[in-house]
């Protein structure tokens, strides 16, 4: 199938545009930093107040959070890099916020600190934030909050065409509809219809983004596996690439380790990484979105 | 039908928090219905209440009670979302998946359908990330919504998954309200169901029931509505209900008599309801709280 095949034009409340950034969490920095940078994604920027770093390939920016101070009322970052915001590109970012409370989303608790913007954002599943931000001309976030790193290279080019595809989210069982509905009033996404999948992982129910830019899976515990922990949160992210053997073989060739058995085996619709510092894993899915 | 059907409300018992799910389990139980002042009210604080129901080994049925929430605007609508967000968080951190909502009494609540519905939409969001089924119950003196059908009404215009409705034998038989109204409601949309009967044959006027309903209800077997809860419940059955019945009894002679008594009294109700109803297949439930 193609992308665009689908039903009537959704509604785009807030001028959804994209994920503007995905944020880790972790008191590895160091050891994830390098996890990243076999992935293609190259430190570009350090936050002014905070041990936060900003990674970059092609449009893709990644955050890494391992300021010890958590927020208030939130888990402060463990060893095990996780994910713990999405950042919305939105066309008002104060809008979507009023927007999302008025609805009935958790407002954040905000961060005060000399210097830094404040990012409106909202609680997510599990321990997680949704950001809300929006670029005018070529003025960005990163641009007040980070400092450049001396000498990098500030667009550094994406492997083999990475780019944003998704965001894998674990729920707990019977919770899809609740998730849906999250996702359907807060921000517009719908559900793709069943059987329609992307990758080599084709479970839960996929949930497109009004800009049909990127896309949200949410997955279930699968069946007969009550006693294995299974929470809420973020998954993994998954990255499109419009060829993925080429994308395996150049991420391969810079060390990245792929999982090559039955039934996560590299296709060319998807493949899956082996996990990193003992929870991160990357998916690429087959996707020409980036070229969009 | 059986016995893990059912449970008690604290509401029904003398004592401290501890005595309370004590009684319960010794009558039998494996269930409890709690109420915010249970946690509040303990004499170590909300945490060490918290505890003491997680330690109980009691799964939570529901957690009561969020008042006079719907339909306001401005600042009271405001002051109610601050204390919902309280008694949603109070809901997730004692293990209950079930927040119980009465519709409002308030004068100063509009009865304006879209209203109704679009705060009960906004409160069922709320709850989405905490893991929370709000059920929306029609309190036969509420303002506005005073019977079911007119609950099932909101709710189902709402459309949330996680918003549905609790039902009340107690106010069905006060309001006289037909139960054949429930064919219009699906099943799985029933989050929870109280039992309680009364003494007398009717109560006409909001004062009295009022009264009867704060002062006055007996276990079902012990007044003189049982044949109707008994048909009640056949119905729900029939319908394909697999959730959880609780015995909501206000009652100020079981508040001064000794909880082994009291325990006693529903243990019994229980059994004249099955023995009225015949065995059903053991429902899916949830786990123990214990278990998590």
């Amino acid at each position: 199938m193609t992308i665009n095949e689908h039903h009537p034009e959704p509604t785009n409340p807030l001028a959804l545009s994209g994920i503007e950034f995905v944020e880790y969490a972790t008191t590895q920095p160091q050891a994830f930093g390098a996890v990243l940078q076999t992935m293609g994604f190259m430190p570009v920027a350090r936050h002014r107040s905070r041990e936060v770093m900003l990674y970059r390939q092609g449009a893709m920016n990644v955050i890494v959070n391992a300021h010890p101070e958590a927020l208030p009322g939130m888990h402060p970052p463990g060893a095990v890099p996780a994910l713990s915001a999405i950042a919305l590109r939105v066309g008002d970012a104060g809008f979507a916020f009023s927007h999302a409370v008025e609805l009935g989303a958790w407002e954040m608790p905000t961060r005060v600190s000399a210097m830094e913007l404040n990012i409106p954002g909202i609680h997510g599943v599990g321990d997680s934030l949704v950001y809300f931000v929006d670029r005018h001309g070529d003025f960005s976030i990163y641009d007040v909050d980070f400092v450049p790193l001396p000498g990098a290279n500030q667009a550094p080019p994406a492997i083999a065409g990475l780019h944003y595809f998704g965001v894998v989210q674990t729920i707990g069982g019977d919770r899809s509809a609740d998730w849906v509905d999250f996702y359907r009033h807060l921000f517009g996404f719908s559900v793709l219809p069943g059987g329609q999948y992307f990758g080599i992982l084709p479970k839960g129910t996929l949930l497109e983004s009004p800009c049909r830019n990127f896309y949200l899976q949410l997955i279930e515990p699968p069946e007969g596996s009550e006693d294995i922990e299974w929470d809420e949160r973020l998954l993994r992210i998954g990255l499109g690439a419009p060829d993925v053997p080429a994308a395996v073989r150049a991420l391969r060739e810079r060390g990245v380790v792929f999982i090559d058995r039955d039934p996560v085996q590299p296709t060319e619709r998807g493949a899956l990484t082996q996990i990193y510092l003992g929870g991160v894993t990357f998916e690429l899915v087959a996707s020409h979105l980036g070229g969009r | 039908m059986n016995l893990e059907a059912f449970g008690m409300d604290t509401i029904t018992l003398a004592g401290s928090l501890e005595v309370k799910l004590a009684a319960v389990r010794d009558a039998g139980f494996s269930q409890v219905m709690l109420s915010a002042r249970d946690l509040t009210s303990h004499e170590r604080g909300v945490a060490a209440a918290i505890d003491v129901v997680r330690q109980s080994g009691l799964r939570v049925t529901g957690f009561q009670v969020l008042r006079d929430f719907e339909g306001l605007s401005g600042h009271l609508h405001a002051y109610k979302i601050d204390v919902a967000r309280a008694m949603l968080r109070m809901c997730a951190d004692v293990g209950s998946e079930v927040l119980l909502v009465c519709s409002s009494t308030s004068v100063h609540a509009t009865g304006e359908r879209d209203k109704l519905v679009s705060d009960l939409a906004k409160l069922a969001m709320l709850a989405v990330p905490l893991r929370i089924r709000v059920a929306y119950e029609a309190l036969s003196w509420g303002r506005h919504v005073n019977e079911f059908p007119q609950a099932w009404d909101i709710v189902e215009r709402a459309d949330r998954s996680n918003l549905g409705l609790a039902l009340d034998s107690y106010h069905i038989l006060a309001t006289k309200t037909a139960q054949d109204e429930l064919e219009y409601v699906f099943a799985d949309r029933i989050f929870l169901v109280q039992l309680a009967d009364f003494m007398w044959q009717e109560v006409r006027s909001p004062e009295d029931r009022i009264n009867t309903a704060r002062h006055f209800r007996v276990f079902p077997g012990e007044g003189v509505h049982g044949e109707d809860v008994a048909a009640l419940v056949r119905r729900l059955e029939a319908m394909g209900y697999r959730g959880d019945y609780s015995f909501e009894v206000f009652n100020d002679d079981y508040a001064q008599l000794p909880v082994g008594f009291v325990g006693a009294r529903a243990r019994k109700a229980a059994s004249w309801l099955t023995s009225h109803l015949g065995r059903r297949a053991l429902p899916w439930r949830r786990g123990n709280v214990a278990d998590r």
